[in-house]
């Protein structure tokens, strides 16, 4: 099926000028030929393979979605359909020079309070800077701003475009399961409608057998992280995972090649007791959100020299999930309706009962021998800065220190760079953590 | 407080129902008290015992692979004539004989105290996982299954249930001076014998949660939103249901084409 969309002309400029950024990483990273390099250029790869495939499709009038992370990709993976993750932009020209005017043209369209991520994506339809897709898959959790976002979408620029939204339930029990696996099959039918793919449920069995590989690599690997020293730092483990999994390689053979790659050097660092952390791991933090992706440059390096500190775990990089169950159509269905509402991160904690935020701290503060928890209190998680209390609570009660900061992941003007390491220096000398 | 012990009747009534069809049981009397429970144990038992991992490589066996499933909880009462104290129960095959293998893992810890109660209740579940606290033992960090490796060098040293049994006892009484009396029973036996057991596990499951709910609430927090309008607390969503059910065979029957409106002339 082809469709006749007009593309924006700034849409792709700004593409093809993100890949470039990301091209010019992959060169600098060839400089260096060690495996860990190697690794992440395996990731950096496959981002230039998806802004190919984006990059053809919209050129050549051929049929794609705009969807999420929390939509369990394997089902697009088996329809075969060309997709983008809706953030992505935002997400990857994290380090590129134009994203901080985008953030504040966002400002211009929605205002300062509404969170960065999710403003910039809109600001990147609404001024015509992402391709337009031939229809628009929505997330309808885990907070209100994901709704308002497509609200507005649907009402803006991509008016013409078609949008399907899946009804999330509140609860996590079988019921809900179900309720949700049929959204998942109203999605497929809506996504044949607009694309022209199809499902084959053969195809999605040999998909789902083969993200359940990758997870369970991945499982696997975050096991070696729990090791003190942990092999790994900031540069190379969880958000690559993350993105492997969910979004580049979902059920496709390179991820689990990938994946064995980094066990294989995260295990050869543990036999020979290296640390990730240059020089030696003194605080083990569980960062409880996404990573401060638009400012780690700025952060990362210097919690490491300064204080010793390996991010071991954050939320995006916690293994919670069952591997689906292959046997028929059913369990696949209900397998992944169960991921998309109760184990991709974010939408676990923080779409239906708060007992998640608990229970994972608690659970990886003793997996990954955690010194401690730090929430940094994201302006547009709302619906977190709700469980704070709870969270602090917790805390104090396995023990370990909290730090609440409060800051903008995507903006480093919203709490200075400085402000925030002065945060972090006194936490740390007050809780007594990190000293030589 | 009997909110377990019922369970604790329906724990015995599975053991004798799986001893009745065949199942290799055995029953194993433990001394009581922690040093008496770490006294002559091959492996280090208590915080910073173990790495905290053991490698795919170093594995002898797995337990409670997904594939094969897994089914773990905790109960108490405070009725401690309940709880046969210091008694390991093993139904299915030991550590020892299954080199190599991958086992299905049924893993009950029943406890008993005068002054057990709610308060206690996350505590002991939180105690589960033992973390680094068993030489040689790794439960792998991936909650609703209770996944585990034992090493190669504990199973050199004879690493087998009772051991694990017992360093679980000790951990557990170290840890909530309150249990008074401490039972363990594993499963290997069977996904099918896993299966029933977990049919308990579901409804202490429940109660479990019901627990975390209140305690919470006694704290001032409310870890859910419970809403009026909400289809889970609606006394008629088994109606709904249904109606979703007709409509859903509606949809699926062949209309019939409706005629054709005649335009008057």
């Amino acid at each position: 099926m082809t469709t006749k969309r007009k593309q924006p002309e700034k849409a792709l400029k700004l593409y093809k000028d993100d890949k470039a950024y990301m091209q010019m990483l992959l060169e600098a990273l060839s400089l260096d030929e060690s495996e860990e390099a190697d690794i992440n250029k395996g990731v950096i790869k496959a981002v230039l393979d998806k802004y190919d495939e984006v990059i053809d499709c919209a050129e050549n009038d051929k049929p794609f979605i705009a969807s999420w992370f929390a939509y369990a990709a394997e089902i697009f993976t088996a329809m075969g359909v060309p997709w983008w993750m809706f953030p992505q932009t935002a997400f990857l020209g994290i380090e590129a020079p134009h994203v901080q005017d985008d953030v504040d043209g966002s400002e211009r369209l929605l205002g300062s309070d509404f969170c960065t991520i999710l403003r910039l994506s809109l600001y990147y339809v609404e001024a015509d800077m992402s391709p337009k897709p031939s229809a628009c898959i929505a997330l309808l959790h885990p907070c209100d701003g994901t709704v308002v976002v497509h609200q507005a979408i649907k009402t803006g620029k991509w008016h013409d475009v078609p949008i399907f939204g899946a009804d999330p339930p509140y609860w996590e029990d079988e019921r809900s399961y179900e309720y949700y696996a049929n959204e998942l099959r109203r999605m497929v039918g809506f996504i044949t409608e607009h694309t022209g793919y199809t499902m084959d449920i053969d195809r999605l069995r040999e998909v789902c057998e083969e993200s359940n590989k990758e997870y369970a690599l991945w499982q696997e690997y975050n096991e070696l992280r729990r090791v003190v020293p942990c092999p790994h730092d900031w540069t190379i483990g969880p958000p690559q995972c993350f993105a492997m999994a969910t979004f580049y390689y979902p059920g496709k053979p390179g991820g689990v090649e990938w994946f064995k790659k980094l066990i294989a050097n995260a295990e050869k660092r543990v036999k020979a007791g290296v640390s990730g952390v240059p020089g030696g791991e003194r605080i083990r933090v569980l960062w409880f959100d996404i990573l401060p992706l638009m400012w780690q440059f700025d952060i990362q390096p210097w919690l490491e020299a300064e204080w010793g500190v390996n991010m071991v775990m954050n939320m995006f990089g916690y293994t919670p999930y069952e591997q689906i169950d292959t046997k028929n159509e059913e369990t696949m269905f209900r397998g992944l309706a169960k991921r998309s509402l109760a184990e991709y991160p974010m939408i676990r904690q923080a779409r239906g009962v708060a007992d998640h935020f608990l229970s994972d701290i608690e659970r990886i503060v003793k997996d990954y021998s955690i010194d401690c928890v730090i929430w940094p209190g994201h302006m547009g998680h709302k619906d977190g800065s709700a469980s704070i209390g709870m969270m602090r609570e917790k805390c104090r009660e396995i023990g370990v220190p909290f730090l609440h900061i409060g800051l903008d992941l995507f903006d480093k003007r919203y709490t200075s760079v400085e402000d925030v390491k002065d945060i972090f220096s006194r936490f740390f000398s007050a809780a007594g953590l990190g000293q030589k | 407080m009997a909110l377990f012990d019922a369970y604790i009747k329906k724990l015995a009534d599975y053991q004798r129902e799986l001893q009745v069809q065949g199942r290799q049981v055995k029953e194993i009397v433990c001394p009581t008290t922690v040093s008496e429970l770490k006294e002559g144990l091959p492996v280090l038992v208590g915080p910073k015992a173990s790495s905290g991992i053991i490698l795919r490589g170093d594995t002898f066996v797995e337990l409670g692979n997904p594939d094969i499933g897994s089914s773990a909880f905790i109960l108490w009462t405070d009725k401690t004539k309940l709880i046969r104290d210091g008694n390991i129960t093993l139904i299915g095959s030991d550590i020892p004989e299954s080199a190599g293998a991958s086992l299905p893992f049924g893993q009950v810890l029943m406890m008993g105290g005068a002054d057990l109660g709610k308060e206690e209740h996350a505590l002991l579940e939180a105690n589960q996982y033992i973390a680094d606290q068993i030489e040689g033992y790794m439960i792998k960090s991936i909650p609703q299954h209770m996944w585990s490796r034992v090493s190669l060098d504990a199973a050199g040293k004879g690493f087998n249930f009772e051991i694990l049994g017992r360093a679980l006892m000790a951990i557990f009484r170290s840890a909530v001076p309150k249990i008074e009396a401490m039972e363990v029973m594993f499963v290997t036996s069977s996904k099918e014998d896993l299966q029933l057991l977990d049919n308990i596990g579901e409804q202490i499951r429940e109660i479990s949660s019901n627990i975390t709910k209140e305690t919470w609430k006694a704290k001032g927090y409310d870890i859910e939103c419970i809403q009026l309008w909400d289809c889970e607390s609606c006394p008629d969503s088994s109606v709904c249901d249904d109606i979703k059910g007709m409509v859903n065979v509606r949809k699926k029957t062949k209309k019939t084409p409706k005629p054709k409106r005649v335009k008057k002339s």
